[in-house]
């Protein structure tokens, strides 16, 4: 049932984005430069950086990652415990 | 504008931030769990909602890394991972990967080699989903025999292991033998060690993959690892491996930092309670589930290739949909699981 009622979802959300996409399928092609003149904000900031130095955004990326990851995961953990699901070390049984 | 579409400035398409939560928590759970990266699952789904090829193989590497990270941390405190074992599957599996791309390339130059990749993927995914299957009903008597004999000594040192593959392999004694008494192995040749994980890179390298779908399986039935053990051993693998890969396809482009960012949100909640599961769901209850996670990721690359040979699309959304719906499902049953084995501890724990 789990699984019928993805597949409706899941047809259903493809058909929509790829019809979005179609329209904006000049935008889907993959390019090295992005074009800024209608960028603002974040989205600006990122364009640049990847334009601009690649280096930089590999590291930003990287290091984004890492820390967002290590934040959500403490957090996460937190709300676990207090459900009651804390871990501790297991005897490895099968 | 849609009201959860954002815009993704390095792909240059516009996205459903809630499909990307649930695809990175989806792939969250399933890594946290099993112990695999998952981007077998996330390269095709995002190609099929849109993302360019060049981006939907890049990102979710970005994702894997950062999902992995307090997946590996709450492994370590469960005492899930071999970090000996680790480093040295590390090391052999990206020379592996190395020689395995060297003759992908050099195949390609041939011909048409994805055809070939993908029958090999095929039958790599079906013998081992296969084998799992099989091992988890013909081994139902001797879990319930091993339940008896809880005094038994091999239940004494709190591990339970062993099978016919990995016991042939520990008994060939080709100098130097190392253990490794984080997993409870005593003796094992490092040629064969080093040999086993030289193919498990071969393998992700030639097939393009990250490896955690192949390192998982040949933890437990080559070198004899608990289930439980070789799911977070296998992460620290992925965690190496992604943060490399991470960092490699953002120099060239092809990280879509926003999608990454957003998927990471899902993610990192779902490793988290993926890799709280293993506590409560049994060592053959993962390799069950593993199985079947597996043998459906074959299906979808039989349309996948069916696809490719009849160019007719709906071949490729049955592939898109036996994976997100495998994986959806997967998912649900793990939930279920650890919400309903949890109550229990609690109830008997008052």
């Amino acid at each position: 049932m789990i699984f019928l009622a993805f597949c409706l979802f899941f047809v259903n959300a493809s058909g929509n984005t790829c019809s979005a996409n179609t329209v904006k399928k000049e935008h889907a092609t993959f390019t090295q430069h992005i074009e800024t003149t209608h960028l603002s904000g974040v989205d600006l900031w990122i364009a640049v950086m990847y334009n601009g130095n690649r280096v930089l955004y590999a590291v930003v990326v990287t290091l984004v990652m890492a820390v967002l990851g290590t934040t959500l995961a403490f957090f996460t953990d937190l709300v676990l415990k207090a459900l009651g699901m804390e871990v501790s070390r297991l005897s490895h049984r099968e | 504008m849609n009201l959860f579409n954002i815009y993704l400035p390095v792909a240059g398409i516009e996205f459903n931030v809630l499909l990307l939560v649930l695809i990175g928590f989806c792939v969250g759970v399933l890594g946290g769990f099993f112990g695999v990266g998952g981007g077998w699952m996330v390269t095709p789904a995002l190609n099929i909602f849109g993302f360019h090829m060049a981006f939907a193989i890049g990102t979710p590497l970005a994702n894997i890394f950062g999902q992995s990270i307090g997946a590996v941390r709450k492994h370590h405190r469960m005492g899930n991972i071999d970090w000996k074992l680790g480093l040295i599957s590390i090391v052999t599996s990206v020379i592996g990967l190395e020689i395995g791309s060297r003759v992908i390339l050099a195949l390609e130059k041939a011909g048409d080699v994805g055809t070939i990749v993908r029958w090999c993927y095929i039958f790599l995914l079906s013998a081992l989903g296969v084998y799992m299957m099989y091992d988890f009903y013909s081994s139902r008597p001797r879990q319930l025999k091993s339940a008896q004999e809880e005094s038994d000594k091999s239940r004494a040192a709190g591990l339970s292991r062993g099978n016919k593959f990995s016991d042939r392999l520990h008994s060939i004694n080709i100098p130097p033998m190392i253990s490794f008494p984080a997993s409870g192995i005593e003796g094992v040749s490092l040629w064969i060690i080093l040999l086993v994980f030289l193919i498990t890179g071969f393998l992700s390298g030639f097939m393009g993959v990250g490896g955690g779908f192949i390192i998982m399986p040949v933890l437990i039935y080559l070198i004899g690892l608990p289930t439980t053990i070789a799911v977070g051993t296998s992460l620290v693998t992925v965690l190496f491996t992604a943060a490399y890969g991470c960092f490699t396809y953002a120099m060239k482009g092809r990280v879509e930092i926003m999608a990454a960012f957003v998927m990471l949100i899902g993610a990192s909640m779902g490793a988290q309670i993926g890799a709280t599961a293993v506590k409560f769901v049994k060592g053959y209850g993962i390799r069950l589930l593993f199985a079947i996670m597996i043998i459906f990721a074959g299906f979808s690359v039989v349309a996948e290739q069916i696809y490719k040979s009849t160019a007719k699309p709906i071949y490729q959304t049955l592939a898109g949909i036996i994976l997100m719906g495998t994986a959806m499902s997967l998912v649900v049953i793990i939930l279920v699981r650890l919400v309903l084995d949890s109550r229990r501890e609690r109830r008997l724990r008052l």
